[in-house]
């Protein structure tokens, strides 16, 4: 199969994961274990996109706010709505990064790379100096790629496992349940 | 905006296949061949190359400036001279206008439209000032990824060809999908291809 039909194809796999990290992320109040890691934080910030139906008979519907339970998005799921979209906060080892992540595509959008000396300090006269704040932009952008892909491996596992079945439940459970909890 | 400073958007690639043993010869030779030509001052309609993603002017990179470790960063320069349709189409008017009043003329035909057409869109492309856009990568030559930053479709398919053009490397980007197969061993990545889309409703 090329690429182009397994866009098509495949384009549940990355969304159903979007909609298992934010369950999962609400499950523990926004801790999620990684075996190499340790406890990593996952918080789903007021802003969602979430889509139904292909091409061009497609929907889309996008929540924002600040003090809201994202009823609509929830409620969005209720109807079979798909996650696409969700701005994300992640937090390891003292570093936050802010991220959207397009789902269907792992699409890594507006990402802002926690603060450090060496990436607040821009490009500067000294080509060393400039080649140090380039390798840690690097290592930080590629470190928010290694932690999503080890939560995505984490969410692998168990789809193509046996406790699948087991997990699908409690994820039904929390879709079924989160509107009424919120409202 | 992107890779340097301030937030950034993108995707990540794979790249495929493999460099030759004096890779960063090879690189520099490359990325020199394929530097970005200006077209400021000649009437050309498009230019594609490599630059600094530190200076989109500079397409030297004097001492190797692309190099920061083990990575390879680089930014893709287009420059694009483009008409916009409505102002062809006030043009096109104007000058039909024109030669209807010259030629004493009723009606202009469809063969004169087309010359007249032509003729304007040359004219005013030759007018046009390009239009630059940048698109910063990062290719992490030891795990062979790349990380491109834009998430424009259009940007990304210019950067699979052009790469292929300068390095002969094949770029692949890394969906869900493919990812995930990296991600699992061989029985598990056998399972992922059987599963479809669930309910969790």
């Amino acid at each position: 199969m090329d690429l182009v039909d397994l866009m098509e194809e495949k384009r549940f796999l990355g969304q159903e994961f979007l909609t298992w990290l934010w369950w999962k992320s609400e499950e523990r109040g926004g801790s999620i274990f990684l075996p190499d890691r340790g406890d990593i934080t996952v918080v789903f910030e007021k802003h969602m996109l979430l889509e139904y139906g292909d091409g061009e008979s497609s929907e889309k519907l996008i929540c924002s706010g600040l003090q809201t339970e994202l009823q609509e998005a929830r409620t969005g799921l209720l109807m079979g709505k798909k996650l696409e979209q969700a701005r994300i906060q992640l937090v390891h080892a003292e570093q936050e990064w802010n991220f959207t992540l397009a789902a269907a595509m792992m699409e890594f959008r507006n990402v802002k790379l926690p603060k450090t000396a060496a990436t607040e300090a821009g490009a500067n006269a000294d080509p060393e100096e400039t080649e140090g704040m380039i390798l840690e932009r690097i290592y930080l952008f590629e470190e928010l790629v290694r932690l999503v892909n080890e939560l995505f491996r984490q969410y692998l596992q168990i789809r193509v496992g046996d406790e699948w079945l087991e997990e699908r439940q409690k994820l039904r459970n929390w879709v079924n349940g989160s509107v009424k909890k919120a409202s | 905006m992107g890779f340097i400073n301030g937030s950034a958007s993108l995707v990540r690639f794979s790249v495929e296949g493999e460099l030759p043993e004096n890779t960063w010869d090879f690189i520099a030779e490359r990325v020199k061949a394929f530097s970005f030509e200006d077209i400021d001052d000649t009437y050309d309609e498009y230019s594609i190359g490599w630059v600094s993603v530190l200076n989109m002017f500079d397409s030297d990179f004097a001492f190797g400036s692309y190099a920061a470790g083990d990575y390879v960063t680089l930014t893709l320069r287009i420059d694009e001279r483009k008409v916009s349709q409505p102002i062809l189409k006030k043009f096109c008017a104007k000058e039909e206008e024109r030669i209807k009043k010259e030629r004493q003329l009723p009606k202009i035909g469809k063969a004169m439209k087309m010359e007249i057409k032509e003729r304007m869109h040359t004219e005013l492309l030759r007018k046009s000032v390009p239009m630059p856009a940048v698109y910063d990568l990062c290719w992490n030559l030891g795990e062979s990824t790349l990380l491109f930053f834009s998430t424009n479709r259009k940007a990304q398919a210019q950067l699979e060809d052009f790469f292929k053009e300068t390095f002969g490397l094949l770029i692949m980007q890394q969906i869900p999908y493919v990812t995930a197969e990296h991600l699992l061993d061989e029985d598990q990545s056998y399972r992922l291809a059987g599963i479809g889309p669930e309910i969790l409703v």
